[in-house]
């Protein structure tokens, strides 16, 4: 069955392309220039997926997100901005959305492609996803693991922008994904921990590596599930919002640093979701200068 | 004819008395000695008559000599028996004369008081010359001492003139210059040390000179009295400052000027006014690189479908193309919009619509979060025209958004209204409904370095500086504040007028 979207912008010639764009991939698509003309829609037609822009006159893209959740609670939804996501992550946290797409230049139809899809299937998982390249697989069962793979995929890195960036943030994600998402250990209780520490058989982190001609990536996926989406944007907004003294507010917290490094650093943080299952930290770095700078918010629940 | 005066102490015979008023001599009376205390006019002798002169003692005859400024005292005696052995002592210490009844009848008495009552007038008048000398010794010590004060004061006065850091000229009221000290010359019209005697218009400066003149010519109307003017010599910038000087009775009787050399103020001021620019160039440029991701993205976007789409259709690459163009237009005029408010020339005064100004402005600023949940309503008349430098006015009006949206705390409604003021000028209002400036700070806000908002937050110029603008636009702003209405209104030339000379600032 073909999906239905409804897509919501002031920018008529960005809502043409849109259109267009997603007519070619096989959807169903119909268009809205602002919130209250969305609404309108809504009511005469049901729909898979709302898009919309955030700063529009009128409705803004969280409040017309808000109401269509309340109304249509079964249709799923997203946010799109050509601004900076950062401004928005309060907003984020306070409606308690994950998902907020980067209209990039240059622009990246696949991603968007590869959102919208991602948005609609419960089929989130798996490096394969996100890269074409082969992807080379291991599983960390020891925390000695742990350093050998991270060694393993910065050696795989080809160039020094990826091996930098990955190494300084790819030991604290398996770090997190080993001690936090398999062993569940208190962060706070760090210098009580088991550093000999072997997982048992169905607990083991499965980390994935691959790079096409345009990105590198990697994903740490533990069979735990026991991130929620609501910690991970409670966690990265509140490391980007300053408080009164001008330091960060989430400077003293022993959780959700290692998110908010990533986000910074790694072109693409993705996070996908399945409670109680499995929680897949997919980083994605592109090439020098391509879509940098704008950083989606990419957290997946299913 | 008074010849003098002789007061009788004792009782005696008229016919002494009487043929010495006929002499000429006025003639007092008193029974006893202490009756002397009781005569107030001057007398010249005082003559011991009758049985007195055998009661009257030494010391009671001292009494009347040194009582009387040494007057002198003479013993009328019956014969040269009639005096007593101490009286004698008196009359050889030379206190008292002595006089016999004898020398009436003989006749030979009259020279000898003539001769007394002469005596003690020179004495009187000796007294008395010495007495004025003392005096006027006093006198020339008491001007002495005053002269030495005066020349204090005129030391202390040329030293209280000459080292204030103000230059002050005083002239009189038919404008000849009595004063000056060395701070002074920053507005004299050529490099003389001294012009003190010269008139105003022929020593000072154009613009000084113009100033004295209006005083001069306002000094006996009570309505102004201190005139205020700001004048540029060269590199120099002074504040010259006019006042009627009042003498003790309140009438005017000269001008007093001050100048006090402001060059370092202004230089300072105008390089705050350039970081306050650089301030709105930094919120500009956040505003503009967000302002270009849209068309850029688009224009992206456009050009890789065009690029890998099959089957070129000839309609759908024309509307593809004019995508592209049409948000390259948009593009540069962002980035145009900006190099015009850099572009540090002198103003560029032209006409623009007002709308039009204030609907670029809007766009530096819209993106911001703090506009996300603020409604703007714009009432605009779109034909009205402002004169002006337009990105002073962005800069203006930048400003006062910002502040709009801050007062409001990014929520609420903001209303930008702009109407016809005059045939000459245009209002414009930019309203919040925010809680409204308190009373106890509306005398400051458009005071330098004075903001409500939290430390690092504003600089506190944004006001001062749009004050400044609006005022050199030949305009005028004011606000009007309650609680949920803030209205700043700024009212702008929309015709070009005829400029005047340095239009005198005066903000109480």
């Amino acid at each position: 069955m073909t999906a239905r979207l409804l897509i919501v912008d002031d920018e008529p010639d960005f809502l043409d392309i849109m259109t267009e764009f997603l007519l070619d991939e096989g959807y169903e698509v119909l268009a809205a220039a602002n919130g209250e003309e969305a609404l309108a829609i809504l009511q005469k037609n049901s729909f898979d997926l709302l898009i919309s822009d955030i700063n529009m006159p009128g409705m803004k893209g969280f409040e017309l997100l808000a109401r269509a959740a309340e109304l249509y609670p079964a249709m799923k939804r997203v946010l799109i901005t050509a601004y900076d996501v950062r401004d928005y992550l309060n907003m984020a946290k306070n409606f308690n959305i994950g998902n907020i797409m980067t209209k990039t230049t240059p622009f990246n139809f696949e991603e968007i492609k590869l959102f919208i899809n991602n948005i609609l299937t419960a089929a989130i998982f798996g490096l394969g996803k996100y890269i074409k390249g082969t992807v080379h697989q291991a599983a960390i069962r020891t925390s000695d693991d742990i350093e050998i793979v991270n060694n393993m995929i910065i050696g795989f890195m080809n160039s020094d922008r990826h091996k930098r960036k990955f190494r300084q943030v790819l030991g604290e994600i398996l770090i997190n994904a080993f001690f936090y998402g398999a062993k569940n250990e208190d962060p706070e209780k760090k210098h009580g921990w088991n550093f000999n520490t072997t997982l048992n058989q169905g607990e083991e982190v499965l980390v994935s590596w691959a790079r096409d001609n345009e990105k590198s990536g990697v994903s740490v996926l533990d069979q735990k599930g026991r991130l929620k989406k609501n910690d991970v944007i409670y966690w990265i907004e509140r490391n980007t919002t300053k408080g009164d003294d001008g330091i960060s507010l989430g400077l003293g917290d022993c959780h959700g640093k290692g998110l908010f490094i990533t986000r910074e650093i790694i072109d693409r943080m993705i996070i996908n979701i399945e409670p109680g299952k499995k929680t897949e930290v997919v980083t994605i770095n592109y090439e020098e200068g391509l879509y940098d700078g704008h950083r989606p918010l990419w957290i997946q629940e299913v | 004819m008074n010849i003098g005066s002789i007061v009788f102490v004792g009782i005696d015979d008229s016919l002494f008395k009487t043929s010495l008023m006929n002499r000429g001599y006025t003639v007092m009376q008193v029974s006893g000695v202490s009756g002397i205390m009781n005569i107030n006019e001057p007398f010249d002798l005082m003559l011991v008559c009758g049985e007195l002169v055998a009661d009257i003692d030494n010391r009671s005859l001292e009494q009347l000599y040194f009582a009387n400024n040494s007057t002198p005292v003479a013993l009328l005696l019956k014969d040269h028996r009639a005096i007593t052995r101490q009286q004698l002592e008196t009359v050889s210490a030379g206190f008292i004369d002595v006089l016999y009844d004898f020398e009436i009848s003989a006749g030979t008495i009259y020279p000898r008081i003539d001769a007394l009552v002469i005596n003690a007038r020179l004495n009187r008048n000796m007294r008395r010359q010495q007495q004025d000398f003392e005096n006027r010794e006093d006198l020339e010590k008491e001007i002495m001492l005053r002269e030495k004060i005066l020349i204090h004061e005129r030391v202390v006065n040329t030293n209280i003139v000459g080292s204030i850091t103000s230059g002050i000229i005083i002239c009189d009221l038919k404008g000849t210059i009595i004063l000056t000290n060395k701070h002074a010359q920053g507005v004299y019209s050529s490099a003389k040390a001294d012009i003190i005697g010269l008139q105003y218009d022929e020593s000072l400066v154009p613009e000084a000179s113009s100033l004295v003149d209006t005083a001069l010519k306002s000094i006996f109307s009570t309505s102004r009295r201190t005139l205020t003017k700001k004048i540029r010599t060269g590199d120099f910038f002074f504040a010259v400052y006019c006042y009627s000087m009042l003498d003790y009775q309140n009438a005017p009787n000269g001008i007093l000027m001050l100048i006090n050399d402001i060059t370092e103020q202004e230089n300072i001021n105008v390089l705050l006014y350039r970081s306050e620019k650089l301030a709105t160039v930094g919120t500009m440029m956040s505003g503009i690189a967000h302002e270009l991701r849209n068309p850029l993205s688009i224009i992206s976007a456009r050009t890789q479908r065009a690029l890998t789409k099959t089957g070129h259709d000839p309609e759908w690459l024309d509307k593809c193309f004019k995508s592209i163009e049409a948000q390259t237009k948009r593009c540069a005029s962002i980035v145009n919009n900006l190099l015009n408010f850099t572009r540090n020339t002198a103003t560029t005064s032209g006409y623009n619509a007002v709308y039009e100004i204030l609907d670029e402005t809007l766009t530096y600023v819209e993106y911001q979060n703090i506009f996300d949940n603020i409604t703007v309503q714009k009432r605009y008349e779109k034909e009205l025209l402002v004169y002006g430098d337009r990105s002073r006015f962005v800069q203006v009006f930048l400003n006062l958004i910002t502040n709009a949206a801050d007062a409001m705390s990014g929520k609420g409604l903001l209303t930008i209204v702009t109407r016809q003021a005059s045939s000459s000028s245009t209002l414009i209002e930019i309203n919040d409904n925010g809680p409204g400036i308190d009373d106890t700070i509306k005398d400051k806000v458009f005071d330098p370095f004075f903001t409500t908002k939290e430390p690092g937050k504003g600089t506190g110029l944004g006001l001062a500086i749009v004050y400044k603008i609006v005022l050199e636009s030949n305009g005028k702003i004011w606000f009007t504040s309650k609680p949920g209405s803030t209205s700043f209104f700024i009212q702008l030339p929309s015709k070009k007028e005829r400029s005047h000379d340095g239009a005198t600032v005066n903000r109480g």
